[in-house]
């Protein structure tokens, strides 16, 4: 149609203005896509590390909240909160048929083979029946013997452990020697052990070798098709009737928690974006209104030989239309690049980029850029169209 | 003078002893902060088919407002305007719109091409505008050759032309549709004599043929040209 063409052309002539509007309509979609992309990565490479077998529930000891200020000072302190096994039947009869199960944790020197660094990491004692339920080996087994462990698999490329090495734990190993039997799948950052850095010894074993009778936390495994909420409730009755003794911790809801935050920070960065979308549709609003105060003349004489309203309007939206929909696909293109660009930056890997998920901020900031561009170019568009014909004839 | 298109027998058209244009005491007030200046002070005629009218007057004396409404490019403060017997003041403007689209043709002293275009696009987009399709521009150039413009010059923008050679474009433009009025001010204002005059055979020619022409003008030789002169002051109708 001759509209479109004469739209496209006065664009074509007053080219550096044109790409001028079109360039912040470019920077607004890259801004508000390059964000969303951003957050999305972020939920992604977050909801990948956390990564939880199936739910579960943590139930430590109550460390006092808000903190004693007038309890007196020093004594019982955290590190002297424990559960005891008294508590620990008590959950898991509540628990039950859900499987509780209790871990010892501490830290310690430790030595690998003659001559090698003393390194100092944590270590989880666990019931051998239990271990099968909360983690996977990626090499060797599972051991039952008090004499034996599990690395984690960063530990294990860390400090260069393999199936059979043996650690010493303590100063100049007065704590025993172990025999290194499994290397523990990737766990990430998990709500309940984080074994990724960390050995894994028997119950009986560190028991025995810590002095200890009671638990530092207890993890409850949570059946497929059971609300984990309900069990978290379960033990908060039955453990916190007069006095609060343990804080239980619900990994779903705090997962929930934890990417609700996410998805507000992501929304606050857009929204970021969006303002620099603003001004861009405020810059195609003013060329625009150059356009059509350059061209009052032409807009009388077109109206005076038989051109409708509809038509002067259709022929500046026309404008508006082509700075917004090029400029936004630009824009989502660019924005693929920022968004590769940042995640390697701030994340240092972009696997996450290439998936549906990030795709959607790109379809959204290009269709807002196309929007705004269009609702910009109304009122211009629709100021030439009711321009009063002799009015306009008379312009000079 | 080379071919013209013989204006079909009106078909379309309303009764024939209908004036094209009839005025019946117009009134045309502009209010302006100032105070209201009135640019037509009661003015009466009527156009019949086929005249060739010449408007007379001094600057200021309401000449070009007198053409706006006949042009229905605006609408009277008082009195009625008929054209073909239909009273303006009771069309939309989108049906106003359409009467000048396909009833009307007009021509400018500044010729007032559309810069965007070429020679060839001008002409056909008052089809385009009738038609709302791409058009055959084989009609816009038999109507250019019409008025004399060589075909070198079709894909020419306006601006590569001369004033005269802009000018029988506008005309063009203004006869594509086939108008039944051709509305005309100062055609010849911003061209030397001769080529005025080149103009002024064309518009003969095309009054000959049937096309009612009413021509605003400063120039007595070139109202010599139109076979009745209507002379305005102050807004009123005096010969
Ligand atoms: N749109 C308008 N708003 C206000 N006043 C106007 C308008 N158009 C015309 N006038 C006034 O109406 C009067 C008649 O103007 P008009 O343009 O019809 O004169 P004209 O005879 O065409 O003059 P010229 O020979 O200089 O073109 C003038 O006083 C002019 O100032
Ligand atoms: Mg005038």
């Amino acid at each position: 149609m001759i509209f479109w063409e004469i739209a496209k052309r006065n664009l074509r002539i007053h080219l550096l203005r044109s790409t001028l509007a079109m360039l912040g309509i470019v920077i607004g979609v890259v801004a508000i896509a390059s964000m969303g992309i951003l957050g999305n990565t972020l939920v992604l490479s977050v909801s990948d590390s956390l990564h939880t077998v199936g739910d579960s529930v943590i139930v430590s000891p109550y460390t006092g909240g808000g903190s004693g200020f007038g309890q007196g000072g020093g004594g019982g302190g955290s590190a002297n909160l424990k559960i005891t096994d008294q508590q620990f039947q008590q959950i898991k009869r509540a628990v039950a048929p859900n499987i509780a199960i209790p871990v010892l944790q501490t830290a310690d020197i430790m030595k690998l083979g003659v001559g090698s660094d003393t390194i100092v990491a944590p270590i989880y004692g666990l019931n051998p029946d239990d271990v099968p339920n909360i983690m996977k080996l990626k090499a060797g087994s599972y051991s039952r013997s008090d004499s034996g462990c599990l690395v984690g698999s960063t530990f294990a490329t860390d400090h260069n452990v393999k199936i059979g090495s043996r650690i010493s734990i303590g100063t100049d190993g007065d704590k025993g020697t172990l025999r290194v039997t499994g290397i523990i799948e990737e766990r990430g950052i998990s709500f309940d052990i984080s074994t990724d850095s960390a050995i894994v010894v028997t119950q009986n074993w560190f028991e025995t070798t810590y002095n200890r009778n009671d638990y530092d936390t207890v993890v409850v495994k949570v059946n497929q098709g059971v609300d984990s909420a309900i069990v978290k409730t379960t033990i908060e009755k039955q453990m916190n009737k007069r006095d609060k003794i343990v804080t239980v911790m619900d990994s779903k809801a705090t997962l929930a928690t934890i990417f609700s935050a996410f998805g507000a920070i992501t929304t606050f960065v857009t929204a970021i974006g969006g303002i620099s979308m603003i001004v861009a549709g405020v810059s195609i609003f003013n060329i625009m209104m150059m356009s059509v105060t350059e061209r009052i003349k032409e807009i009388g004489i077109m109206r005076s030989i038989g051109t409708q309203k509809r038509e002067v309007m259709s022929m500046f939206m026309f404008e508006a239309a082509i700075l917004g929909t090029v400029g936004s696909l630009i824009g989502g293109v660019l924005s693929i690049l920022a968004g590769y660009a940042i995640s390697s930056l701030l994340l240092n890997t972009t696997k996450y980029l290439f998936v549906w998920s990030s795709a959607i901020p790109i379809v959204e900031g290009v269709c807002f850029g196309i929007i705004i561009s269009l609702a910009c170019g109304i009122y211009p568009a629709w100021k030439a169209a009711n321009l009063s014909p002799i009015e306009a004839l008379r312009h000079e | 003078m080379v071919f013209l298109r013989e204006k079909e027998q009106e078909v379309t058209g309303p009764m024939d002893d209908q004036p094209v244009m009839l005025f019946r005491d117009v009134v045309k007030v502009y209010p302006l902060p100032a105070g209201d200046v009135t640019a037509l002070d009661g003015v009466s005629f009527r156009v019949d088919r086929g005249e060739f009218i010449s408007v007379m007057g001094p600057s200021g004396s309401g000449k070009s407002t007198l053409l706006n409404l006949m042009g229905c490019l605006d609408t009277p403060t008082s009195g009625d305007i008929f054209i073909s017997g239909t009273r303006i003041g009771d069309m939309s403007d989108v049906e106003l719109t359409n009467l000048r689209r396909d009833r009307i043709g007009f021509i400018f002293q500044y010729f007032n091409l559309f810069p965007l275009l070429n020679i060839i696009e001008n002409v056909t987009f008052p089809m385009m505008l009738k038609s709302q399709k791409e058009v055959d521009p084989e009609k816009g150039k038999e109507v250019l050759r019409s008025v004399q413009l060589e075909d070198k010059l079709f894909t020419h923008t306006p601006t590569e032309v001369s004033g005269g050679q802009q000018q029988r474009v506008a005309i063009a433009r203004a006869l594509v549709n086939n108008p039944d009025i051709l509305l005309c001010d100062e055609p010849t204002g911003n061209l030397d004599s001769k080529t005025g005059a080149g103009i002024m055979d064309l518009m003969t020619e095309l009054n000959r043929k049937g096309t009612t022409i009413i021509m605003v003008t400063h120039d007595p030789h070139i109202a010599e040209y139109s076979k009745r002169t209507i002379r305005i002051a102050d807004g009123r109708i005096v010969a």
